[in-house]
């Protein structure tokens, strides 16, 4: 019988999500992802491959589309992180979500919030871009219900309706 | 009262726009793994490395004194109560690589992690066995006490005498066609969530159906009345047809009536790809004999399923097969049967379409070859010998008044109505058959075209029990309740929409309550494409009580006999002044209530849905390497409740099969029993950039018999897509694929094969 182990180390670190600063211990091999929706309550970013190959934990690093689920919390710690809660609450999101409600850009939304943002950092990216290079912006990202050519839709009818400055 | 004209319907028709899709972009919308309780604890699974083993002796004392550790469950702590004939909450078998050994709930998911490697369990191996056909010979092990083979004995459907069918055909065909195991893999992965208070438990899951099973299942497991159990779905983040065992709700609830505490469990990836229901794979041998002109004379079908280690949805799944064989095609004589047999693979369950586009499949590749050998134009075979709306020849069986069978074996019945000619001559003139299909493909050389097609029909959702309330309160605000769950697939709009037309206000005025046993009626599982049939007509029939509640008071307070609702007003019938709906609920001290409980299905005529399928292909021989160039699918689902909702579920059924077809397979080492593949990474999902956009058509008009005309839509779009494109690759190329997926490895076997033009039809 193995020992019994020793309770796990923790580390002190500060995240900034969304603007708001937190203190935090966590463990080492804590995730980003795991962070912001145990102990954040930040829950738009979704589990559903937990190594980096499905899009559904999508969120803003320093600006940059980042598999939340890919990414230890520590690594995070300095850096500015916005989820799709933070992206939510900002004017410029308005256009994105309203097309993706007129195109029915999600069925069962599971993956939809990172879609969403990969969307709306592919569109700041690349303003003028067009279909096929929406798809390959978002080409990392898996929807099971398939409603690709919807989500393709509603990023280029997103486009046309943006700000004139993001 | 009367129905609206099809001139006045206001809301069913209408591209309204999807309930709470908003939230679910903004991220707010909760799922499942998304909810929290107080004190709430994290679960773990240990799963078996053991394709087949006993488990003598199981150590836990480890693991419960590791830190933050509050639970552990095994076998020893299951109830004696099973979740279904063959499947206890933990067993001291175990019967495939991965099957659940024990349960750790823990302060982290971490924490919980840790202790698994902390159990010890001492394993007797016992001998295994991963093949239908070996799992059947004499001598192999027995997966469960009554041997491998199903209820004992093959299931059996027949219409008219096969054998004297084929005695009459100037030619018989034969094929043999195989499909491998497909996952569902909706991005959501299982997940439960279990609060005790008491003796009272309330359970959040991943569900299909709140009511039966799950509040049952668990009831009858924890020993408990059902009324003390109550069973919630916030959001299912994609069902599929899947989600519907009670394994994991069950021990989630032990576990945290063990710890004393709320806990939570979810599957990883790898754990919804194994842990989770899988769509079985079959080995199918079909024969048709024709006569002369090519007319079917007897078609059986022969098939072999893979169960895996628990039986799950499989009985519906293999009955499923044999639809197509069964009904498709205008024939007196066609007998199915179908065997099921356990094996130590992970356990098969539903998956979209159930067994259904296996059995086409093979139906319509053989069609493709019979058409080819009788020198017909495939769309011409279709258009003469598909099953026509007066139904299949033969006597009726069912009794007269009884609720006929939407899996339909009897002839002598006709459909309430059936789409076929339409949707093909829609997508026939859509894809440019007439003009551009060439008997050989169209190209030659490195990259070959062809263009195929393929038919498909299926049940049509009827038959299940469905409830629904309808309450307008003295403010004006409409609820709508009904048992069911959205998977994802939208019935919360499409239900809302049929209360909308009934009450004449706009759909996203109704409030829905859906998938949670305390605050709605029964409502049955989310399977079969039934939801907008069955309890559709449930809450039509719901919200034409309440509002006939409201024409009489409203008749009161005109101080009439009789009133109407009409453009959204209560008037006197004749015309004359005409009060709000305001107006008259300013009168009532309380809610109006309209509630219905019914079976819906017609005791006159078999109700389908029916759908034409078009692809152009352009294949690689060098490379065997198979791309979509057009897709075209038309549908008869009767009327369409919200054209963009449908067209999404159609476009994405299509796209979700043309991964199957092509690509996914879940491979198994029968060496050891461990599934190779359980990732996106390497069990590749149809992806954003790999196919055109689907052409999606709804040529047919509205079904005499479902709510507003409508009929299934959810499942039938995944019917003919394996068989089209294997259409399509046989008119680029000569050959015919026979196994599922079509992958560039089966796709140049097949062509070195030499099973070209003239031996490709078997």
């Amino acid at each position: 019988m193995s020992a019994r182990p020793a309770a796990p180390t923790t580390m002190a670190i500060r995240l900034r999500v969304n603007g708001k600063r937190h203190d935090l211990q966590v463990e080492p091999r804590a995730t980003l992802l795991e962070v912001l929706r145990e102990r954040l309550d930040l829950t738009g970013a979704k589990p559903a491959c937990e190594r980096g190959e499905c899009g559904a934990c999508t969120v803003l690093l320093d600006g940059r589309p980042v598999n939340a689920c890919h990414l230890l919390a520590v690594q995070a710690a300095g850096h500015a992180v916005l989820t799709v809660e933070g992206l939510a609450a900002r004017p410029d999101f308005q256009p994105l979500l309203d097309a993706f409600v007129a195109c029915d850009a999600g069925q069962c939304g599971y993956c939809t919030p990172g879609f969403a943002v990969a969307a709306y950092a592919a569109l700041r990216d690349a303003p003028q871009a067009d279909a096929m290079a929406v798809r390959w912006a978002l080409v990392g990202h898996i929807c099971r219900c398939n409603a690709y050519d919807a989500i393709v839709g509603a990023v280029l009818q997103a486009r046309e309706r943006q700000p004139a400055k993001r | 009262m009367e129905t609206p004209q099809e001139s006045a319907l206001h809301s069913v028709g209408e591209a309204v726009p999807r309930q709470g899709l908003p939230d679910k972009v903004r991220g707010a919308a909760r799922y499942t793994a998304d909810l929290k309780r107080p004190g709430m604890l994290y679960g773990k699974l240990l799963r078996s490395p053991h394709p087949h083993a006993r488990i003598r002796a199981i150590d836990t004392s480890a693991a419960e004194q590791a830190p933050g550790v509050h639970a552990v469950l095994t076998y020893r702590d299951a109830p004696v109560a099973r979740i279904d004939t063959d499947l206890a909450v933990l067993d001291s078998v175990v019967r495939f690589v991965g099957d659940e050994v024990a349960a750790v709930a823990a302060e982290s998911a971490a924490a919980a992690e840790d202790a698994l490697a902390l159990i010890r369990v001492d394993y007797e191996p016992l001998p295994a066995v991963f093949e239908a056909e070996a799992a059947l010979a004499p001598g192999a092990p027995a997966i469960h006490p009554g041997g491998n083979l199903l209820g004992g004995a093959p299931l059996v459907l027949q219409r008219g005498d096969v054998a004297a069918g084929f005695a009459q055909a100037t030619r018989v065909f034969a094929g043999t066609f195989r499909t491998q195991v497909h996952g569902p893999v909706g991005m959501e992965t299982r997940a439960a969530l279990a609060e005790w208070d008491g003796d009272r438990v309330t359970v959040w899951k991943t569900s299909r159906a709140v009511h039966v099973p799950d509040r049952m299942t668990l009831a009858r497991v924890l020993g408990l009345p059902p009324g003390n159990v109550r069973v919630i779905c916030t959001n299912m983040g994609g069902g599929f047809g899947n989600k519907d065992e009670g394994r994991l709700a069950s021990i989630v609830a032990l576990l945290a009536r063990k710890a004393g505490r709320p806990v939570r469990i979810e599957y990883g990836r790898s754990e919804e790809f194994i842990g989770g229901r899988n769509r079985q794979s079959t080995l199918n041998h079909l024969r048709i004999g024709v006569a002369a002109d090519g007319a079917p004379t007897a078609i059986e079908l022969r098939s072999v399923m893979n169960l895996g280690a628990f039986v799950s949805s499989g009985r519906n799944v293999v009955r499923r097969i044999g639809q197509g064989a069964l009904y498709l095609y205008r024939c007196p004589n066609a007998r199915y049967e179908g065997v099921s047999a356990y094996t130590n693979r992970p356990a098969g369950g539903s998956f979209r379409g159930l067994g259904a586009p296996l059995g086409h499949f093979a139906l319509e590749v053989l069609i493709d070859q019979i058409a080819a050998a009788l020198a017909l134009d495939p769309l011409d075979y279709r258009l003469r010998f598909h099953v026509p709306p007066g139904g299949q020849p033969g006597q009726r069986s069912t009794p007269a008044g009884q609720l006929l069978p939407d899996e339909p074996v009897e002839g002598g019945v006709p459909f309430s109505s059936n789409g076929l000619r339409e949707c093909l001559e829609a997508g026939a003139q859509a894809i440019g058959w007439r003009e551009r299909r060439r008997p050989n493909g169209s190209a030659t050389g490195a990259r070959r075209r062809g263009i195929g097609l393929a038919i498909g029909l299926y049940k049509g959702g009827t038959g299940r029990e469905a409830q629904a309330e309808v309450r307008i309160a003295p403010d004006g605000q409409v609820a709508l309740s009904v048992g069911v769950v959205d998977v994802g697939q939208g019935s919360s709009t499409v239900l809302a929409q049929i209360a909308a037309e009934v009450l004449q206000v706009p759909a996203a005025q109704i409030a829905m309550t859906l998938a949670d046993t305390a605050r709605t009626p029964p409502g049955h599982i989310t399977a079969g494409s039934s939801t907008t049939f069955s309890t559709g007509s449930a809450v039509k029939l719901a919200a034409e009580s309440a509002r006939n509640r409201l024409l009489e008071h409203a008749a009161a307070q005109l101080g009439v006999t009789d009133a109407v609702l009409a453009g959204g007003r209560f008037q006197p019938r004749g015309g004359g002044r005409s009060v709000s709906m305001a107006e008259v609920l300013a009168g009532l001290p309380e809610a109006v209530v309209g509630h219905a409980s019914l079976t819906p299905g017609s005791t006159e005529h078999i109700v389908n849905s029916f759908g034409a399928h078009f692809v152009e292909v352009e294949v690689e021989p060098e490379s065997g390497r198979i791309r979509i160039v057009r897709y075209v699918a038309a549908h008869d689902s009767g009327r369409i409740v919200n054209p963009r909702l449908a067209a999404g579920q159609v476009s994405g059924a299509v796209l979700q099969f043309l991964g199957i077809t092509l690509r996914e397979e879940l491979l198994l080492d029968e060496a050891s029993g461990v599934t190779l593949n359980p990732s996106f990474l390497e069990h590749k999902s149809t992806a954003i950039v790999d196919f055109p956009p689907i052409e999606v058509l709804f040529p047919a008009g509205p079904d005499p018999a479902g709510p507003f005309g409508a009929k299934a839509l959810g499942e039938p779009p995944v019917v003919p897509v394996l068989a089209a494109v294997a259409n399509a690759v046989a008119n680029a190329t000569g050959v015919w694929l026979h196994e599922v997926p079509f992958t560039p490895r089966r796709v140049l076997a097949a062509l070195a094969a030499g099973a070209g033009r003239a031996g490709g039809r078997a």
